[in-house]
């Protein structure tokens, strides 16, 4: 029977984060989180 | 288990985290930087400071005499998830357990961030952790053996082998001897950059305590600096994060993944007792705990005393690189879950000795647990990769491989053409740079750094952004550079010198000039004493025409040679003496003696 909740449970996480995932993926927009139009770049930022 | 399932794995999920990165062309993204022909002797005779490259460019050089650049960097970056995940697949002691441990080894968001930082050698060292793990209670060519990937990988690598493996050897009775085996193996494939740490050219290279700073973990989820770093993110870099990592609901399904593996490890202790399990649980715990200490202001001030005190401890600066060994347990406490999961059914068992009609509900009960645990462990395998949908396809894209432009490769064949001394000089005055030839900005080390066949002066100082606007500069370890900047005195903005003169840079010993990045200040033109030898929109190469002196190229020193041979040596000797190659090699987990007998 645990094993089954077990099954339920991951199955759920899952679906759920598919769903996260692909609306997430199809929602995103093209800005990128890299700094551009500088003439040198940091080695990064915090 | 089957032979070929752990590295099948493996090589799934390289396909599906690097996609196109495999393709045709260099991927090139912060420290990752392959060229074209990258020359082995100038890898070998290095730059003042610490050798960073060391022997990762070497292996890299040595590969490209026989296979294109770009090929040798996909074989690279593909060794990271299928070696990573093979060696914690055989540490489970079933199909479906390693299955999931494999996956969950290499698709976690320390992969991630540390492939975006383009650290792919300490990647390596990082696959090769749990073959160390397995092999550090055998015997010393096992060990050796095992230590292939760290020896590849260099400095980083070779200390989370020994952050990850020491407890692993020194936990039990006979402890000591195997931690011996353990150091004196790391000794021999720490050679090739520990002589050249130790002789003159770095003797007096100093870490900059500012590194602390700059370096320290951070929170890339809502969880906060340690809750990241428990999740095996919280990397220093804000662009290292993957695409989507630190939104509430993917850090929610990343805690419980995180949460249910550590329950799992927990419970697989209890039960099998690895022989391993103790040792590796102090590693995770002691690494887990480094990397805390750059979350503390305390923590920080520690460590930048401690820098200050001996620069050996420089490597601390980077906290979060120490979470490896939490993330090894991680991926073998999920697997563990997916073992738990895959276990025969009490009801099965139980209705073997019992009459007719409670035998049939028996295999009834059986049959429906044999299906859920199936369905469970698969859904469990693919869990890591929908909690971090971000590194799927190259990074969704941040990891795009690219070609050089010709004037790159133009200025590359003329330096190479001329037998005449002389160092390179690459301006603009700062060591990352913007390249867009895909399309996009993506920030790497400037490539003309590693190009050419001699000697670059580059700008090795770190530049870090901090979120209130400023920077943090961690000094650069390179005093040619150094004085290369006197000479150029740079503009702060952009990295170019007002104007360049051919009598200061002949006096450092400089042949040519590289300006690396398209420039509107044609600095050069007013300028005496310089021809240009190529001119693209890309790379300028301008040629002093004043005879450098102290051009002086360091010889490739014989008692390093000698040591990467001592090394090559002894990881063929290893090889030989257990009789077998690198492949696949069974040690898994034996239940030990006062293990836990599974009540039926």
């Amino acid at each position: 029977m645990i094993k089954v909740i077990a099954a339920c449970v991951i199955g759920a996480a899952l679906a759920g984060g598919s769903a996260y995932m692909v609306t997430n993926i199809a929602t995103e927009s093209t800005a990128t989180a890299e700094p551009v139009n500088e003439t040198l770049y940091n080695y990064g930022d915090r | 288990m089957s032979r070929w399932l752990p590295w099948a794995v493996g090589l799934v999920a390289a396909v599906l985290a690097l996609g196109p990165a495999l393709g045709r062309g260099y991927v090139l993204r912060y420290d990752m930087v392959f060229v074209p022909d990258l020359s082995l002797p100038t890898v070998l005779r290095g730059a003042d400071g610490f050798p960073r490259a060391i022997p990762s460019d070497a292996v890299v050089a040595a590969l490209s005499w026989v296979l294109p650049g770009g090929v040798v960097q996909s074989l690279a970056l593909a060794a990271v998830f299928v070696v990573g995940a093979a060696g914690a697949a055989r540490l489970m002691p079933s199909p479906a357990a390693a299955v999931v441990a494999g996956a969950a080894y290499v698709w976690n968001p320390f992969v991630a961030e540390r492939l975006l930082l383009g650290q792919w050698a300490m990647l390596l060292g990082y696959a090769g952790l749990p073959w160390v793990v397995g092999a550090a209670r055998g015997p010393l060519a096992g060990v050796v053996r095992s230590l292939v990937p760290a020896a590849v990988g260099g400095f980083s690598s070779v200390v989370l082998s020994a952050l990850t493996a020491g407890p692993v050897a020194l936990w039990g009775r006979g402890g000591l001897r195997r931690g011996g085996f353990l150091a004196a193996a790391l000794a021999v494939v720490s050679l090739p950059w520990l002589v050249p740490a130790l002789t003159a050219g770095a003797a007096g290279a100093t870490t900059d305590p500012a590194g602390v700073a700059a370096f320290a973990p951070r929170a890339d989820t809502p969880l906060g600096t340690a809750g990241s770093l428990f999740l095996l993110g919280g990397v220093w870099n804000a662009h290292a994060v993957p695409a989507g990592y630190g939104d509430p609901v993917a850090a929610a399904l990343r805690l419980a993944l995180c949460l249910a593996a550590v329950a799992g490890w927990a419970w697989w202790l209890y039960r099998d007792r690895p022989e391993f399990g103790p040792g590796l649980t102090a590693a995770a715990v002691l690494g887990f705990g480094v990397a805390l200490l750059g979350a503390t202001e305390p923590g920080r001030g520690a460590l930048a005393w401690l820098i200050g005190l001996w620069p050996g401890f420089g490597p601390l600066r980077d906290g979060q690189l120490y979470v490896a060994p939490l993330a090894l347990v991680q991926a073998l406490g999920l697997g563990a879950v997916a073992l738990w999961l895959s276990r025969p059914a009490v009801g099965a068992a139980a209705a073997s000795g019992a009459g007719e009609a409670v035998r049939g509900t028996g295999e009834r009960v059986s049959a429906a647990g044999r299906i859920a645990g199936a369905v469970a462990v698969a859904g469990l395998a693919l869990l890591p990769v929908v909690a971090l949908p971000g590194l799927l396809w190259g990074a969704r894209g941040a990891l795009a491989p690219v070609e050089y432009p010709r004037d790159w490769s133009a200025a590359q064949a003329a330096v190479a053409a001329d037998d005449r001394p002389g160092a390179v000089l690459v301006l603009p005055w700062s060591a990352y740079r913007g390249i867009d030839w895909s399309g996009g900005p993506v920030v790497v080390l400037d490539p003309a750094t590693r190009l050419f066949d001699r000697r670059t002066v580059w700008n090795d100082d770190l530049a870090v952004g901090t979120p209130d606007g400023g920077t943090v500069v961690v000094r650069g370890e390179d005093e040619r550079a150094r004085e290369a900047a006197g000479v150029l005195e740079p503009d702060p903005r952009t990295g170019l010198p007002e104007s360049l003169d051919a009598a200061a840079l002949a006096g450092l010993g400089v042949r040519y000039v590289a300006v690396s990045a398209p420039v509107d200040n044609r600095f050069w033109s007013d300028a005496d004493g310089f021809s240009v030898v190529v001119e693209g929109p890309d790379m300028t190469l301008l040629e002093v025409l004043e005879a450098p002196i102290n051009t002086e190229e360091a010889d490739i020193p014989g008692l390093e040679v000698t040591c990467g041979l001592v090394t090559v040596g002894a990881i063929i000797w290893s090889v030989g003496r257990s009789g077998s190659s690198l492949g696949f090699q069974r040690t898994g987990v034996e239940r030990r003696p006062g293990a836990r007998k599974e009540i039926p």
